[in-house]
């Protein structure tokens, strides 16, 4: 079995430790000795969907965001196709932005993918801190770093959690990314994938069950100790938090 | 110096010595109440220097390059006003001038060398007026503090448009800095080093600088040190490495460093590939500044890197090896230095995510920790608030971990059990807690 995993423009849209996610499915698929291959892509090279099983689209600067613009708008049919055929997309920061209609910025509109119905606009103050969100695909909370002045609107998408501490999407909604068909879009980096195995294997196993049937997409479970207690000590600092918060209320009542 | 600057200066000068009783460091207070007294201080100061006044700025090697260029001056006989402690913000300038003062509140100093935080210098060069600006590099740093490095930039070239007539000192194998110097229209001089020292494998090292910060275009390099070091060419806009006015040749870079800049043969006793620069650009702006350089060997030969920069400690038997290490470019230059380093040793890194440091901690996945998989490492053993986070970073290039919040507890654990070959990385709010210790535990023997 084999997985072939397309980053795209590394070169550009490298914010916060991409890398990592790349590193994080690379290895829990080889940790279960399915064969995986990265291709990345470069802003003049060719992209053929067909024979990816995941894309990652990462974050960048706006400057950056707005050289890779100008390239989506050539493979956008082909990115649509692939995602409405049940393509894996994790989306992230500013790649999450790109997916909407548009990203509205003070320096004028970066048109987006269009491939799902959100948009997003910024507004004054970025919104910088670590997150943590509970998301109903699993019982693991999702954690990670958020760093972005753009507010997204997912209209009547579902969102990929419930932020439980932290901004999310646009800093008022209460939740945070995005989930259509097998695309995931969020904020969170940290990288996102190395603290939420439980994500990184959900990717996994659709992106192998749209290649190889629901029956090869059983992942052999792995010894994430280290996973689980990095993601546990944002959780449990930030719980405290939370729950110091909801205490002051009490007593103000 | 007027009156108001007068009880200015005597004004600090007694809040700064309250806080040293009760403990404490008083050296923001003093600047900001001198500020507040006499907003004009720091002009008022700084023209009593009687020669030169320098100013240090870039992602990495600032403290280690202002003291080195300090030393390098009192060396010469020459008195010196400098922020060593590195309080480098806006408070911590205007400090160091007016704790310099005499009782007479008057200046006795022929020169200043004052580090400056990038973001900083937006509010120091309104008032100080320097005579050179030493940009060391730029670098991607701490994400959520600087915004991306296009900020950083555009902070650094509006303030030098507040001192034109400052000649800056420009590493010219930084297309970044080039660039930066280009638009500025200041006049500038350069230094590089111009061979090729490494093997051009392509390493996946973040290089911000590889698309031609003039045009967008991608460079090419005939050869590359690091990060975006290196010499390149744009092939749209014919951007290049401009010529390098103090050209280091003949690199030696293994235990010790040396290299030849003017037919002086320079070397020094520490490790870094990325210190040679720091040395090259005191070399450039003492010489260019018509300091006498005859006893720049002399003062290297005695200059020990404080502050937790390479700093050696011996204890119990245990060689221990102090280093910031706070942002990607950083720490792959401290993993190239361990590793120039063949003997077997063992690794402690903190990492902690301090409003210093960075609350964001997602940079450890761009660093090249992969190259720590050699078996001349015995141990690599994780500290600090975020140890967690490094733990799991290691684990997806294979390497396992030993997992000790408390670094006192790792490095007494390697005392014992060690090889007796020790590295402790560190990243910012790490370094003076850590060094504390190590000083400690040098004095118990």
């Amino acid at each position: 079995m084999k997985i072939t995993i397309g980053h795209l423009f590394p070169d550009l849209l490298n914010l916060y430790g991409d890398r990592g996610n790349i590193q994080c499915m690379v290895q829990r698929l080889r940790w279960r000795g399915i064969e995986a291959e990265v291709k990345a892509f470069g802003i003049d090279d060719r992209i053929d969907f067909s024979v990816l099983d995941i894309v990652l689209l990462g974050g960048g600067s706006d400057r950056e965001q707005m050289i890779v613009c100008n390239r989506l708008k050539e493979i956008k049919d082909s990115f649509k196709a692939y995602v409405e055929n049940g393509g894996v997309v994790i989306a992230i920061c500013g790649g999450y932005q790109l997916l909407g209609k548009y990203y509205e910025t003070d320096n004028g509109r970066i048109e987006g993918l269009d491939i799902v119905d959100i948009y997003t606009v910024q507004e004054k103050g970025r919104l910088i801190n670590n997150i943590f969100l509970q998301s109903d695909l699993f019982e693991m909370p999702i954690v990670g770093f958020e760093n972005h002045g753009g507010r997204t609107h997912i209209n009547n998408n579902k969102p990929l959690g419930k932020v439980i501490y932290g901004k999310g999407n646009d800093g008022k909604s209460g939740y945070e990314g995005v989930v259509y068909k097998n695309v995931i879009g969020t904020y969170l980096h940290g990288p996102l994938l190395p603290k939420n195995p439980q994500l990184c294997d959900y990717l996994l196993s659709r992106a192998i069950e749209r290649r190889y049937g629901a029956e090869a997409s059983k992942l052999t479970p792995l010894p994430d100790k280290e996973e689980n207690e990095a993601n546990k000590y944002i959780v449990d600092r930030y719980s405290d938090k939370v729950e110091n918060f909801k205490e002051k209320i009490r007593k103000l009542i | 110096m007027n009156l108001r600057g007068k009880i200015a200066i005597k004004t600090a000068k007694l809040v700064a010595s309250l806080c040293l009783k009760m403990g404490r460091q008083g050296v923001t207070w003093a600047g900001l109440i001198a500020r507040k007294i006499e907003p004009n201080i720091l002009k008022l100061l700084s023209d009593q220097v009687r020669e030169k006044v320098y100013i240090v700025c870039g992602t990495n090697g600032k403290t280690t390059t202002n003291n080195m260029l300090c030393t390098a001056l009192i060396n010469n006989g020459k008195k010196v006003i400098c922020n060593r402690t590195g309080s480098n913000m806006l408070n911590g300038v205007v400090s160091a001038f007016v704790l310099a003062t005499d009782k007479s509140c008057d200046l006795d100093a022929d020169y200043a060398c004052i580090e400056i935080d990038e973001a900083s210098t937006k509010r120091v060069l309104p008032t100080l007026k320097p005579d050179y600006m030493i940009l060391t590099n730029i670098f991607r740093d701490q994400l959520d503090r600087y915004g991306e490095i296009d900020i950083t930039i555009k902070i650094l070239s509006e303030s030098i448009k507040m001192a034109p007539k400052m000649t800056l000192v420009i590493n010219g194998d930084d297309p970044l800095s080039v660039s930066l110097a280009k638009r500025s229209g200041n006049s500038f001089i350069t230094y590089g080093i111009s061979e090729k020292v490494f093997d051009a494998d392509e390493n996946s090292e973040i290089r911000e600088g590889r698309f031609c910060a003039m045009c967008g275009a991608k460079m090419h390099y005939s050869y590359y040190h690091y990060s975006q070091l290196g010499d390149y060419r744009c092939p749209e806009c014919g951007f290049s490495r401009p010529h390098i006015d103090y050209p280091a040749t003949g690199i030696e870079c293994g235990d010790h460093l040396a290299f030849t800049v003017e037919n002086r043969r320079i070397s020094a006793n520490y490790k870094g590939f990325y210190n040679i620069y720091n040395i090259l650009a005191v070399y450039t702006a003492a010489a260019h500044s018509g300091v006498d350089m005859e006893g720049f060997q002399t003062m290297l030969d005695r200059f020990t890197p404080e502050n937790g920069r390479s700093e050696h400690f011996k204890i119990q038997g245990t060689d221990i090896e102090l280093n910031l290490a706070k942002n990607p470019a950083g720490f792959n230059q401290n993993i190239n230095a361990v590793m120039a380093d063949t003997r077997d040793k063992d690794i402690i890194i903190l990492i902690n995510d301090r409003d210093q440091d960075g609350n964001d901690v997602s940079w450890l996945w761009d660093v090249d920790f992969d190259r720590f998989g050699e078996d001349s490492i015995k141990s690599i053993t994780v500290c600090g608030i975020r140890c967690q986070d490094m733990r799991l970073r290691l684990k997806y290039v294979d390497i396992s971990s030993e997992l000790e919040p408390s670094v006192e507890k790792a490095i007494r654990n390697k005392l014992q059990n060690g090889v007796k070959n020790l590295y402790v990385l560190v990243n910012y709010t790490g370094l003076y807690s850590t060094r504390n210790i190590l000083k400690r535990m040098e004095g118990e023997q």
